[in-house]
This record gives structure tokens, sequence and C-alpha cells, in this order.
């Protein structure tokens, strides 16, 4: 397994702040990174998604062969596409189950499950195509998106990163401006993180972690980068803090380039997600001796995100059940909190000693 | 005491509307139409379980402008439709139709955006999305039922429903609380009980028209023979939701006409 490093690290904590944010009422919510920013760890994820997704491309000098890369980026969305399949079935037998055995049937309704429970034909053929999706499982069909464009991302790439940045600049401002999402169905709605909104934080990963072009721009120029990005950072923090975001009516039309919109992930949320990200950028290798076993407990979540996950999912929702029969509190959720943080520690470690196990048994 | 007076003349105004009473001589600007439609014998309830009269001055101008309604009802299962046999039978469906019959020559448009199980923290924002896509001219949020059985802290909730509600009043888009679902089971929950006074809290101090739909609901199954629930004795059926429909549909008409009260040096003035 690859050593501790900034990108796992952050993704693992990311993913310990989702299952938090998960967790409605819990008191630790209010610590988490939405409250500093105007956006949350939703951003962090995928932009390091993107991020990551240059180590399977390639850089400008060692390019992999495109059709390795298709095949790879292909069978990555299938893996993401089945995960999603699963938790949500997990989900929703957790659902029924709890409904069952503590005689509440308000517990189906969670999450947009109820239309399973109560329209079972129209919504499977939705569940499976990834057009009905339970409230809390509903990021996993964006990366399903995401992958499967990621060879024409990569195309795009090769031709001109400059062009890949202004292709999904421009889809993410065609999204914003004429308010187009993917629809739902079967209920009327639709997708909550809008895929053509979100594949732009994606591509500013998978281009900033690129060497030269806008990467390269970025890492030549990140000492003025910073001091530009402060002002927003604290800005960013002031409002999160305060709690404020501009109403639709109070900002100019086309109005989603102007709020703090998380469907469509508005400039706002972005570009203060940038800031943060290059003031933050080089702080994990900074940090003390002491930090040690925390900074690899995060990279090893990091590493294996796509299991921990799955296991932050549903465990965040048997949070939820747990909330529901014993009530919060301080001791319950500090309970809670610890137990979500052994068990995804102990998916993390059991993902890669599995994997351990195979690499020794095919050297064998 | 002088708003208790309001408070009083105000109600006398509403129970007087929802009697038949023409009361469209209390409103100039308000809308030509009929009065509010009377409550089926089945959905009778007192007014004073239904909702406390709020005014609506700025769906009222809306209508008195353009002859078109765009009402985002926004919420969770009950705004869905779990329990009713279809879709059509859900209450912002049966709202249409009695508001189009209500609102003579008032093209009513109700986009309809329930979510089952949602707590309010994350209905609050597809609200925003909602208003900057559709720009409603009246919301009708459906809320509480699971903010309670999640635990959300009533402080937390309260938070979130101020907030949203702040920025509604400053958009000028009138907001209507639609409340919690009445069920025996959870007549005895604590929180369920906290959940159900913040948004009564909420609604007195911010003056926002609150349907009470617990305690209707509550008077017309103990009061009633006909069930109003589905078979999982938690959402409503069919009547059920007619009922719902109807009550909000009346205090929204009655609450057209109703204008904001307050205290002058010489009195109570309108």
């Amino acid at each position: 397994m690859r050593a501790p490093n900034e990108i796992d690290f952050w993704r693992g904590f990311a993913l310990l702040t989702i299952f938090i944010n998960h967790v409605p009422g819990i008191v630790f919510e209010r610590f988490t990174s939405r409250n500093f920013m105007l956006g949350d760890s939703a951003e962090m994820f995928v932009f390091l998604a993107g991020f990551s997704l240059r180590f399977v491309v390639g850089s400008s000098e060692k390019r992999a062969p495109l059709r390795n890369v298709a095949h790879r980026l292909l069978g990555r969305a299938l893996e993401i596409y089945s995960a999603q399949i699963l938790i949500t079935m997990l989900a929703l037998a957790i659902l029924a189950g709890a409904s069952l055995y503590l005689s509440q049937p308000a517990l189906l309704d969670w999450h947009n499950a109820s239309p399973v429970f109560h329209e079972p034909v129209e919504t499977h053929i939705g569940l499976v195509l990834l057009t009905h999706q339970l409230g809390y499982f509903n990021i996993l069909p964006l990366y399903v998106v995401l992958m499967t464009a990621a060879p024409l991302f990569a195309v795009l790439d090769r031709v001109s990163p400059w062009l890949l940045l202004a292709v999904s600049f421009a889809v993410w401002m065609g999204a914003l401006v004429t308010g187009y999402n993917l629809p739902t169905w079967p209920i009327d709605g639709t997708w909550f993180f809008n895929p053509l909104g979100w594949q732009f934080i994606f591509v500013c990963g998978f281009l900033l972690a690129r060497r030269d072009g806008p990467g390269g721009f970025a890492r030549r120029h990140l000492k003025w980068i910073r001091i530009l990005a402060i002002p927003f950072v604290l800005l960013g923090i002031v409002s999160a803090w305060h709690g404020y975001s501009p109403s639709p009516g109070h900002v100019p039309a086309p109005k989603l380039v102007f709020l703090f919109n998380k469907t469509f992930d508005s400039p706002a949320r972005v570009l203060q997600f940038l800031c943060v990200a290059a003031v933050v950028h080089g702080l994990w290798a900074r940090l003390p001796r002491w930090f040690a076993p925390v900074s690899e407990y995060f990279s090893r979540l990091g590493r294996n995100s796509l299991e921990v996950f799955c296991v932050c999912s549903v465990l965040s929702l048997c949070g939820q059940i747990a909330a529901y029969v014993y009530g919060g509190g301080i001791a319950k959720d500090t309970l809670v909190l610890s137990i979500g943080i052994i068990v995804m520690g102990l998916s993390a470690w059991l993902t890669e000693w599995r994997a351990n196990a195979r690499a020794s048994s095919l050297r064998v | 005491m002088a708003r208790k007076c309001a408070r009083l003349l105000l109600a006398s105004l509403s129970i007087a509307a929802s009697l038949g009473f023409d009361a469209r001589a209390q409103d100039a600007a308000a809308p030509k139409s009929d009065e509010p439609p009377p409550l089926s014998a089945q959905c009778q309830a007192p007014a004073s379980d239904i909702a406390a009269p709020e005014p609506l001055p700025n769906f009222a101008a809306v209508l008195a402008a353009k002859k078109k309604a765009r009402i985002l009802a926004i919420g969770s299962s009950s705004t869905f439709g779990v329990g009713a046999t279809s879709r059509s039978r859900n209450y912002p469906s049966q709202l249409r139709e009695i508001l189009a019959k209500a609102l003579k020559g008032v093209d009513v448009e109700i986009i309809n955006r329930g979510i089952s199980g949602e707590v309010a923290a994350t209905t609050a924002d597809r609200l925003r999305t909602e208003v900057a896509l559709n720009r409603p001219d009246l919301v009708l949020w459906q809320l509480g039922t699971n903010d309670a059985l999640s635990r959300v802290p009533p402080e937390q909730f309260e938070a979130t429903v101020r907030s949203t509600i702040a920025w509604l009043k400053a958009d000028k888009i009138d907001v209507v609380l639609v409340g919690l679902q009445y069920t025996p089971k959870l007549a005895r929950d604590k929180n369920y009980e906290e959940i159900r006074d913040t948004l009564f809290k909420i609604s007195a101090q911010e003056g926002v028209l609150y349907i009470r739909r617990y305690d209707a609901m509550r008077f017309i199954s103990q009061a009633r023979a006909a069930p109003v629930l589905a078979q999982d004795d938690f959402h409503l059926n069919d009547l059920g939701y007619r009922c719902m429909a109807e009550h909000v549909a009346q205090a929204v008409i009655a609450n057209l006409f109703v204008r904001r009260f307050r205290p002058t040096s010489s009195g109570l003035l309108p």
C-alpha cells in the first residue's frame, strides 16, 4: 500500500466529515467544514477524485495508452455503479427492518425511500437507472457519470488542457444559466448533485494535478494565488459562520451563478473551495510528528475511499436510526461518532488486508 | 392586550370568511373570487384547530395583478402523497382542484416537490434552488415530522425555519407552514411535541400562516367515523389528503382577505 500522502489524507478527512454531516442533529455537525466554508466536504471529495484521475490518465510526459485508460475508467464507473446499487439495497433493508422491528412506518419514508415500498414497479426501474436516488445516497450516481465521461476528459486533456478547461467551464456555465439538470423518475424532480455542474470542480482537480497547463500555472504562481486567496477564504468563513447565503430575489439573473447553490455547485462555492485548497496545500507535509497516527488513519480511509464511503453511508443511516430510538445528546453522539471512527478505520484496514492477502497468494 | 384584541378580531374575520360571508369588502386589492370553499362534512374541524389568521399580502397582490398563480408545494411524504391511492389524490393535486374552482378565472399551477423522509434543513436547501428556478408566488412548506423523528434539536430546527422565512419574506414570497402529521403512536413523543410547539411559536412570532395539521387531523380522527389514516396508521389516506387540501385551501383563501393589523395611537386600525 502506498505511504500516507496529502490527497489520501484529505480524502479520508472528507469521508469522516460526510459521516458526521449525514447524521442530522449530531452535536459534532457544527464543527465540520461546512460551518467554515461556503461549500462542504462534497467539493473536497469530488475535487480529489478529479486529482486522482490524473494518476490513471498520466501526465503529458508519461501518457498511458488511451485504450487502457478508457478500459480502467469505465471499469471503475461500473464498480461505483455496483457499489451504489449495493448500498441502496442495504439502506432499504435497514429502513424496512427498523420499521418492522420498531413498528414505526415513518422509517419507510426516510431519504426518499417510500416510493420503493409504495410504487415498487416504477421505482425499481428508477433505482437501476439511477433516476431514483435515496437522500444522502446520491453522490455515487454523480461519480458514475463523471467516470463514464472521464475518457472524454482524458482525450480533451491530451489535445490541450486549456481546451478541457474551456469546455468544462462552458458546460458548467450552460447548466447554471439554463438551470438544466438531469431529471429524476418516477418522482418528478432533478438530481441532487447535477453532474453538469459538478463536473467543473472534478475537472479542476484533474487539471491542477498536471504539472503543465493550468496546473503548471497554479504551481508557478502559488505564492500570489495564496495571497489573493486569503481574503476569499476569510470572507467564506465569515459568511458561513453567520449563515449568510444570498436569496434568489436579491441576485441578478442568471440566479444560479450568484447563489451558493449546492445542486449546481455555484461559482462562489467552487471559488472559495479552490482558495481554501490553495491555502492549505502543503500543510499536510508540515504536520507535527505526534499527529502521524491521525494522518495515517485518514490516509488509510482515503486510500480505500469507495469501500469506506459505502460503510460510512450505511453506518450514518444506522446512526440516524439510533438517534430516533435513543435520542441525541453529547454522550450518545460521542458514542455514535466513536463507532463511526472505529468501523470506518476497520473497514479500510480490512480492505487493505484482503488486497495484501490476495497479492501474496498470487505471488505464491 | 392590543395584540390579543387584534387576534380576536382576526379570528372572528376568519370564522366569518369560513362561514361563507363575502369578505371581499375587507380588502379592495384582493382578487375577485368566491368565498372560501366550505369544508366537506368529513373534514369539519374547529377554525382554531386549522389555522390562526395571518395575512398573505404578496400572494394577494399577485392574484390581483395577474390571473395566474404558481404555488410551490415542498416538503416530505405528506406532500409527495404516501398513502394516497394515486398521486392525483395527494394534497397538492386536490388543492389545485379546490383552488381552481374557488379562485375563478385564475390559472392555478402547483409544483409538487415533496421528497419523503426529508428533514427541514435539506428541504430548505432545495427551496432556494426551486425558488430560483421556478419563482413561485406562494410556498407551501410541509415540515416537522421527520425532524422530530430524526431527533433534530428543536433549536436547530427553529434556526433553519426562521432563516428560511426571513429570506422568503425579503424576496416577497408568502409562505404557509403546514404542520406535523397526526398519528396516535406519536401523541406522547416528547420530540414530536417540542417540534410542534416550536412551529407554533415561530409562526406566531413571524406572522406566518401555519396550518395546524396535527390538531385538525386529531380532531377529525377522534370525532368522525370515517378513517383519515392509511392502513399503516401513519400516513393519510385519500380522504385524509382531501381534508388536508381543504384545510390549506380554506386558510389560504380566507387569509387573502386579511390585512395586517397594527396597533396605532388611535386604536386598532387595518
